[in-house]
């Protein structure tokens, strides 16, 4: 009796010696891995707001929902239950969770935790959820340009995400816990990794005004059946944009197909175009600034048709006959265009139109972002020359129209252009002297008021601009084809212009195609918004004197 | 002999005492981190209504608001009074 005993004694203790010299390590590390962890401290990424302070991107918490297939056991009701809430179908659950040779499947990625904590109610063994970020964008469609968005993992691929995305992702932190029986972390094992929250970015774009011109596209595009359209909105002050919007868009917040589709592209400053009439208001003053024209000198543009050398008959829409330099750019004739830069030296007008901003970048530094081309000037012939004078054989970006007409905005001054908001004054670069760019002004201005331009008319405001009809390059190589491109470059208002916006139609085809009947209403349409909620006082209208008293109540309640 | 017995009642207490420290400090900690993990939650809560405030501001839904459910519009040129230059 007494031997057994002893020897089970015996037992007893060679097995508790051997675990605990002999198997030591081993039993401690397994213990280790039970109350010791590593955890991610999660750094926030940081949001993305309007110059109004308004939420434009921000990240918020979603759960991954994954399996672990060989570990899931389940019935047939749980099986129904979690396919509906997945909203999978049953063969594609099953053929998900029949990967025996993997440990970690994705059954639903980014979904709402409401969703998640329903399907972890089932309690289906082997099926866990893990929290993540996701980017929300609030101004959808409208925005989606300029803000651009992430990738699953939470890195921006596009726009402004893109652009900032090491000043917007922070660093993520480390720590290594202790924890009891219960999962509650109960001490410190070694020194904490702090986290470091990514930065807000505050961008110069007002949602309002970019609300109003993705608005103002959408209808001018659908009316004349256009492949697309683009606006571009700027502080003539300050160079900054405040509203950049192409349509048709994508909403950055539906599924990943979108972010794929073809129309991501910010055509603002991806896209180079040939400006056409657009751009006689840069050769224009070029002129003007030599002295070798005056809006008041006369140029016989004949009869609508005008041959440079033996290649090219540069044509008006309208005979003309003998008109002024005013009259050329308010009537839009080619062939005027074309007289007026005979008299320059192509290295002159060259570096004019370098000074304008041509085949240089803005200075807005969004990813991806085109100058267009400007040929040097011992590559043109004569026909180049004339060509360049009304916007074919040189291309830019819509932004870069919209820069260079910053220079008739303040008096001869360029302003770089920027996407963020900036305090100060921003000193910019003088293209022209005042005395031509004001001479400018006042022509572009007859523009809208005689010349081809009456659409893009703001109500109590006086209003500058060009139009710009051009013809598209065949595809096929070769000449051009039947397709257009409207835009409209304009200020307002003129009397001290605070804002310049630029639109473009590409290929309406029906209700017109000419700048001044497709881009000019956009213009107006926006330009009128701008002004108003910006309490721009009114400079276009004769106030007689108030023939009554009268009172006025702000307010119903005042009554 | 009374002195070490002193000493050994005294080693008894500081050693109770350190493990109640101890114990104190893990479940404090504990109570620290659960806290901490409050306010990351409430931070996200913070943004998700931010969001949603976002939205219910939107310019779009706004403007429906106004023509569809109130019969707003703007006011005509006529309708509008000039108060000063």
């Amino acid at each position: 009796m007494i031997l057994i005993l002893l020897i089970l004694f015996a037992t007893l203790f060679s097995r508790a010696f051997y675990l605990q010299s002999m198997q030591k390590e081993f039993l401690q590390s397994k213990g280790g891995d039970i109350s010791n962890r590593n955890e991610k401290l999660h750094a926030f990424r940081g949001k993305i707001l309007d110059r109004n302070n308004e939420l434009l991107a921000a990240s918020s918490p979603v759960e991954t929902v994954w399996a672990n297939p060989s570990d899931v056991i389940m019935n047939k009701s749980q099986k129904n239950r979690l396919a509906l809430l997945l909203k999978m179908r049953k063969d594609h659950l099953d053929e998900r969770l029949d990967k025996k040779d993997t440990n970690h499947v994705y059954l639903r990625r980014q979904i709402a935790p409401e969703l998640a904590g329903k399907i972890m109610a089932l309690k289906i063994p082997g099926i866990y959820s893990e929290k993540n970020y996701r980017r929300y964008y609030p101004g959808k469609e409208a925005m989606a340009h300029v803000v651009g968005f992430t990738n699953v993992d939470g890195d921006g691929i596009e726009g402004i995400e893109l652009q900032s995305n090491k000043f917007l992702s922070g660093e993520h932190g480390f720590r290594k816990v202790l924890k009891n029986r219960k999962g509650n972390v109960v001490d410190d094992l070694q020194d904490i990794q702090i986290p470091v929250d990514g930065k807000d970015v505050i961008l110069s774009v007002d949602k309002r005004l970019q609300y109003a011109s993705y608005k103002a596209l959408e209808k001018a595009v659908e009316k004349h059946a256009a492949l697309s359209g683009s606006a571009v909105l700027i502080d003539a002050k300050t160079g900054e944009v405040l509203a950049m919007s192409n349509y048709p868009s994508f909403n950055p917040n539906t599924s990943r197909s979108s972010q794929r589709s073809e129309y991501i592209k910010n055509r603002v400053v991806t896209d180079i175009f040939e400006p056409g009439s657009t751009l006689k208001p840069l050769t224009v003053s070029a002129a003007l600034k030599n002295n070798s024209v005056t809006p008041d000198t006369l140029i016989d543009t004949a009869k609508g048709f005008y041959r440079v050398g033996k290649r090219l008959t540069v044509r008006d829409t309208h005979a003309n006959g003998i008109i002024t330099v005013k009259e050329i750019v308010q009537k839009s004739s080619n062939i005027g265009t074309t007289h007026i830069v005979e008299g320059l030296q192509a290295k002159y007008l060259w570096s004019m139109l370098n000074d304008f901003g041509l085949g240089a970048k803005t200075g807005i530094e969004y990813p991806g972002e085109v100058t267009g081309k400007v040929h040097h000037y011992k590559e043109w012939g004569e026909i180049e020359r004339a060509t360049i004078s009304y916007g074919y054989g040189i291309s830019s970006t819509l932004i870069q129209l919209a820069q260079a007409y910053t220079v008739f905005a303040n008096e001869g001054v360029i302003k770089p252009i920027t996407l963020f908001k900036e305090e100060g004054i921003i000193i910019g670069k003088r293209v022209v002297d005042k005395k031509t760019s004001n001479e400018m002004l006042a022509i572009l201005e007859s523009v809208v008021t005689e010349g081809t331009a009456p659409y893009a008319q703001v109500n109590g405001y006086r209003v500058a601009g060009k139009t710009g009809t051009a013809k598209k390059p065949n595809p096929n190589g070769g000449g051009y084809g039947k397709n257009y491109i409207g835009s409209f470059v304009g200020m307002a208002p003129v009397s001290n212009p605070r804002f310049i916006l630029a639109v473009m139609i590409d290929e309406p085809t029906i209700d017109g195609y000419y700048g001044g009947v497709v881009a000019a209403p956009v213009f107006s349409t926006i330009m009128s918004e701008a002004l108003k909620l910006y309490s721009i006082p009114q400079d276009g209208i004769e106030f007689d004197a108030p023939k009554e008293q009268k009172m006025v109540y702000l307010n119903k309640y005042d009554e | 002999m009374r002195l070490n017995l002193i000493l050994f009642l005294v080693l008894i207490i500081f050693a109770l005492a350190t493990v109640n420290s101890e114990h104190q400090y893990r479940k404090k900690y504990s109570k620290l981190d659960v806290e901490n993990k409050n306010t990351l939650e409430l931070r996200d809560e913070t943004t998700k209504l931010q969001l949603e405030e976002s939205d219910k501001s939107g310019n779009e839904r706004i403007e429906q608001i106004a023509k569809k459910k109130l019969n707003m519009r703007n006011p005509t040129n006529e309708e509008k009074v000039l108060l000063s230059k």
